[in-house]
């Protein structure tokens, strides 16, 4: 990999310093967390930062606080083995711990944080191709659009059309999840669901809103309401240390036998995670039954086109949409 | 003239390994009397479950591998692949060579790259990360051409050529074509269909290559993670400019070859070239990218197959036309009809050639592809003349020991009380189960190549030492078990020394001949030091060599009763000690085996996620050298049968011509989650007494029993593997 100054600030202040000057704020400085994906890129020459600051050194990034509201507030310096691991996020927010529990392997758990899962950047193997020139690299073209599209995305892709690799953004924008952004100017607060950007709407190079000289400080999530329940079912090839083919992040709350309320979020089959409101819309008032899965399944992929090669993931995603009811119904 | 022979000579068959593909030769041998391996249930140490006596120091980490050597002043070398299957490339050398702690750059000087993967140039840095930093200061300007890597490309009317005769290798037949044709005429079913296996990878855990120390001067040791240790002084020699007697090739431990690590290598071969222009030893491993684009693959294969079933279950006839890709290399022959009895039939196979590289000997060269084809076909006439695809299988297989190990797969399986047995199961519920049968065949028998000393010390020591490698198969074992139970003496009482060029002859490892080979000259000079040490104990004694036994760790004159320890013996002995040599023996080696699998999956319709539950082998061998390392190997070549039915699969971009999962994210191989419940049975009832290699047969039926079970338990027929759930969904309709 290319050479690089590594900067480990010691408190905050610093660190956001370090990133409000122009060359960071062109992209030549980066953040590095638990490096897992980053310092793949930079091996792979895809990243060739001048610069890392290492978050890793600051105190209080990496901890869970719980609200006596029932709320979380989660560092993004959290490692997804803490998360998989913490009563209150297993007892709360099934689907969090869920999806932290299979990602990867056991030793990328212990190393990966949460604010690296969701900013890691695409596996698709175009994208990870150092001879592909494609879009998201600056080139003109999207090589899986015509190409062997076997891993992308049936839903929201053009003119990129990559899959979002995080377990736990569809988990988290289920749950209702925001994300507090922090830089030199001071400090946002975004709903998760609005934090990941769809090609065609934003800058094709990039999958989320954070900016260079902005860092994901925590990610807060709300109490969830009474009678909820929540889980993340992954569909892979393999039953470790891999990618989602599909998956759906779901949380309900069904009262007396009746589905009051619902979200449905897929994953892997779309450039974000991908929200179906036509998909809670069929679930809500709803009491559970196989016909109503079905109705949910067929409601969760509308709109999905598939490219040559990944026409499948529309009976898998329904299909798992369905198995994942069922089991959180039972 | 004919059949003139010497008296106490005879003429047999032997199989020879040529890289890794096994060829036949008849050869004389002495039609002597000598040692045998005695009856079955008098082994001490044969036919026992025996830890590896390495296993310790490999599951610890002790073992030094090929790839961990470490030597003083060694460089770390790189090879520059081409990404492109067809390109012209230009290099800046001299920024390389002005890269920080490089020590030697070579230029292949590679006018045109003709395949995927195809090295160019090579440079070697005093740390591995100045290495990758010197490669990438080549900066490398490709010109990509024109190129054909999928068989559509190839067979394409204006395809860019590949071979300099065309696209297409020589094509090979036999049968009568119309007649076959004929033939199937009034059978119950006819069921014509084309069956594809892609073209996958070795993934050998360590990567090909040597670390050669040699620092000028006029001799060298290489350590190489190889097949084949006597293939390396040669080729290092010349690479080097010494006399092949001059180099030593050291292969002590071994991480996996598969059949793709025969000769030096292009990377041996610029490792020495490294180390001969730097002045310094030089330490070159393939990348894990590299070994997927240049490091050996597994030829695939694109089969049409028509074949016919009478109602009585009698396979009339077959047509096969096989088209196999072994890149810019003749790919693995296409044996069809595989092993079943047809009354006729008629295949034909062809290479066709793309611009990637060269295919390699894979365990079992053409079996797995062969038998996935077959054993699918076998099912799809079953299912479609209502029949039960386990009877169909006994009925067409000649050799009776398939008879009892399918009858014992399918009760371990619980075939007996599975509903679907004429009829696949309906695509319906959480899980649909079903079962799925194959069968296996090899040769596994030795020629005469390996020349094993014993020595026995007056302090007690025993060794034996021969050369070979262990590739895995547990070699370094038996040659201490064999001398142990010979000499009556516990595993630990023998020292096993293997692993060099500098100690007695053996053969490559390929082919399963190991085994066949090794073990016969192993136990001759264990028989050979044991008479010779019997002798010399009866002149001592004022005995009967014929009255010392050894056992239990003594050495007892019957004659006299008298008992002494067995370092008490070998202090009889003279100072020198006693030296034993022993080559191959006919007798002590067989050939030809047989096995036959079964696996029970399940399938969830909704998703196409297919589940292994359970893999069960019986597997023949002769004489069971060691009963832990052979079921280890079965269970080995199960798994590997699994990984590659459910997930291997090479994919490159016909129009960017890029190898898009060369690692081992994209390049899927099972892990223990996808490895259900393993059965390895050793097949007692053969009896012969005989030394057969093993591992290529347990390898070839595991994928096709798994894809025969998934249609078994919903219906869902993948004609082509790996079955990945987007083609199960594909085959149930959904997609």
């Amino acid at each position: 990999m290319k050479a690089f100054k590594l900067h480990n600030p010691t408190d905050l202040e610093s660190a956001l310093a370090l990133l409000d000057t122009p060359e960071a704020r062109s992209g030549a400085t980066r953040v590095l967390a638990g490096g897992q994906d980053l310092l793949t890129e930079m091996k792979e020459h895809l990243a060739e930062p001048d610069a890392l600051v290492n978050l890793k050194h600051i105190p209080g990034l990496d901890q869970v606080h719980a609200g006596a509201d029932g709320s979380l507030e989660i560092g993004a310096l959290c490692t997804l083995a803490a998360l998989e691991e913490h009563a209150e996020v297993a007892q709360r927010l099934p689907a969090l711990a869920q999806a932290a529990g299979v990602v990867a392997s056991a030793q990328i758990r212990s190393q990966a944080t949460l604010g690296g899962n969701l900013n890691q950047r695409p596996r698709c193997w175009y994208f990870r191709s150092e001879h592909a020139p494609c879009l998201k690299k600056g080139g003109t073209e999207c090589f899986s659009y015509g190409g062997m599209s076997k891993y992308n995305a049936i839903l929201g892709g053009g003119p990129s059309y990559i899959v979002h690799p995080s377990d736990l953004a569809p988990a988290l924008v289920a749950l209702g999840a925001s994300a507090e952004i922090v830089s030199a100017k001071g400090s946002r607060t975004v709903a998760l669901e609005k934090y990941f950007t769809l090609p065609s709407e934003s800058d094709v190079k990039r999958e989320t809103v954070l900016q260079p000289g902005e860092i994901l400080r925590r990610v807060l999530v709300p109490a969830p309401a009474a009678n909820t329940r929540s889980s993340y079912t992954k569909f892979r090839e393999k039953g470790s240390f891999d990618f989602a083919l599909a998956s759906v992040a779901l949380a309900l709350v069904l009262e007396g036998g009746t589905i009051r309320s619902s979200r449905v979020v897929l994953g892997g089959v779309a450039p974000i995670p991908w929200r179906s409101k036509a998909a809670e819309a069929a679930l809500e008032g709803g009491q559970p039954s196989r016909a109503l899965f079905e109705k949910a399944a067929a409601a969760s992929v509308r709109g999905a086109e598939a490219l040559a090669h990944n026409g499948y993931k529309v009976p898998l995603a329904k299909g798992l949409v369905i198995r994942a009811l069922e089991e959180l119904c039972a | 003239m004919a059949n003139l022979q010497q008296p106490g000579k005879k003429k047999i068959k032997v199989t020879k390994n040529v890289d890794g593909h096994p060829v036949e030769e008849e050869i004389e041998v002495d039609d002597t009397g000598g040692p045998s391996w005695g009856p079955r249930a008098a082994h001490t140490l044969l036919n026992t479950e025996l830890p590896r006596v390495d296993g310790p120091v490999k599951v610890t980490g002790r073992a030094v591998y090929s790839q961990d050597v470490r030597l003083p002043g060694m460089l770390y070398a790189r090879v520059l692949v081409s990404p492109f299957p067809v390109a012209t490339v230009e290099l800046d050398l001299d920024a390389a060579r002005k890269s920080p702690g490089v020590g030697a750059v070579i230029d292949l000087e590679v006018k045109g790259v003709k395949w995927l993967g195809q090295p160019v140039a090579a440079v070697a840095a005093d740390t591995p990360e100045r290495a990758d930093d010197a490669l990438r200061a080549l900066a490398p300007k490709w010109k990509p051409g024109k190129w054909a890597v999928t068989r559509e490309q190839a067979l394409a009317a204006n395809a860019p050529q590949v071979g300099r005769k065309g696209n297409l290798g020589k094509e090979s037949s036999k049968g009568e074509r119309a007649e076959t044709e004929a033939a199937m005429q009034g059978a119950a079913a006819v069921v014509e269909a084309v069956y594809s296996v892609p073209v996958q990878h070795h993934v050998c855990l360590e990567t090909h290559g040597v670390t050669v120390d040699f620092s000028g001067g006029d001799s060298a040791k290489v350590y190489a993670s190889t097949q084949a240790t006597f293939s390396i002084p040669g080729d290092a020699a010349r690479e080097l400019g010494l006399k092949a007697s001059a180099v030593e090739g050291i292969v002590q431990y071994m991480g996996g070859g598969f059949g793709s690590k025969f000769g030096l290598g292009f990377e041996g071969q610029l490792a020495c070239q490294l180390s001969k222009q730097a002045g310094k030893p030089v330490h070159l491993l393939l990348t894990r990218p590299v070994e997927f684009t240049s490091g050996g693959n597994r030829s695939g294969v694109h089969v049409s197959m028509k074949g016919a079933i009478r109602a009585d279950g009698t396979l009339v006839a077959l047509v096969s036309e096989a088209e196999r890709f072994g890149g810019i290399g003749e790919a693995a022959r296409h044996p069809q009809p595989y092993i079943y009895e047809f009354e006729k039939s008629f295949a034909s196979s062809v290479s066709v050639l793309t611009h990637t590289d060269s295919s390699r000997a894979m365990r079992a060269p053409g079996h797995p592809q062969a038998s996935f084809a077959m054993e699918s076909l076998i099912d799809e006439l079953c299912a479609k003349a209502g029949l039960d695809p386990l009877e169909v299988r006994k009925k067409n297989l000649k050799h009776e020991a398939y008879q009892r190990q399918l009858t014992r797969v399918a009760q371990e399986i619980g075939w007996n009380a599975h509903p679907n047995k004429t009829a696949p199961g309906k695509p319906e519920g959480r899980w649909c189960t079903g079962i799925g049968f194959g069968v296996s065949v090899w040769g596994g028998g030795g020629h005469p190549e390996c020349e094993v000393e014993v020595r026995i010390e007056r302090d007690g020591s025993v060794s034996s030492a021969v050369g070979s490698q262990d590739l895995g198969t547990g070699v370094r074992t038996y040659v201490a078990s064999i001398v142990a139970e010979e000499l009556g003496l516990p595993l630990g009482g023998v020292e096993a020394r293997i692993g060099s060029s500098r100690l007695g002859q053996a053969n490559g490892s390929g082919g399963s001949t190991t085994t066949g080979s090794l073990a016969p000259a192993v136990k001759s000079a264990a028989w050979n030091a044991r008479t010779k040490f019997a002798e010399h104990l009866a002149q001592a004694l004022g005995s009967d060599p014929a009255q010392i036994r050894f056992a239990a760790g003594s050495v007892e004159d019957q004659k006299s009763g008298r008992k002494l320890s067995f370092a008490q013996a070998c202090a009889m002995l003279p100072q020198e000690g006693l030296t034993a040599k022993g080559e191959w023996v006919a007798e002590l080696a067989g050939n030809g085996i047989q096995g036959a699998q079964a696996a029970k999956v399940r399938v969830d319709p909704l998703t196409g996620k297919v589940e292994v539950l359970k893999l069960v082998c019986v597997q023949n061998c002769g004489l069971p050298i060691n009963r832990l390392t052979l079921r280890s190997q079965i269970a080995g070549g199960m798994v590997q049968a699994l990984s590659y039915g459910l997930l291997e699969e090479r994919v490159i971009d016909p129009d960017l011509g890029l190898a898009l999962n060369a690692n081992l994210e994209d390049y899927k191989v099972a892990g223990p989650l996808e490895i259900g419940e393993i059965v390895a049975l050793i097949d007692d009832e053969d009896t012969r007494e005989q030394a057969i290699g093993v591992a290529e047969a347990t390898v070839i039926p595991g994928h096709s029993a798994i894809a025969n079970a998934v249609f078994n338990a919903c219906g869902a027929r993948v004609r082509d593997m790996p079955l990945t759930p987007d083609k199960v969904l594909a085959a149930l309709g959904r997609v």
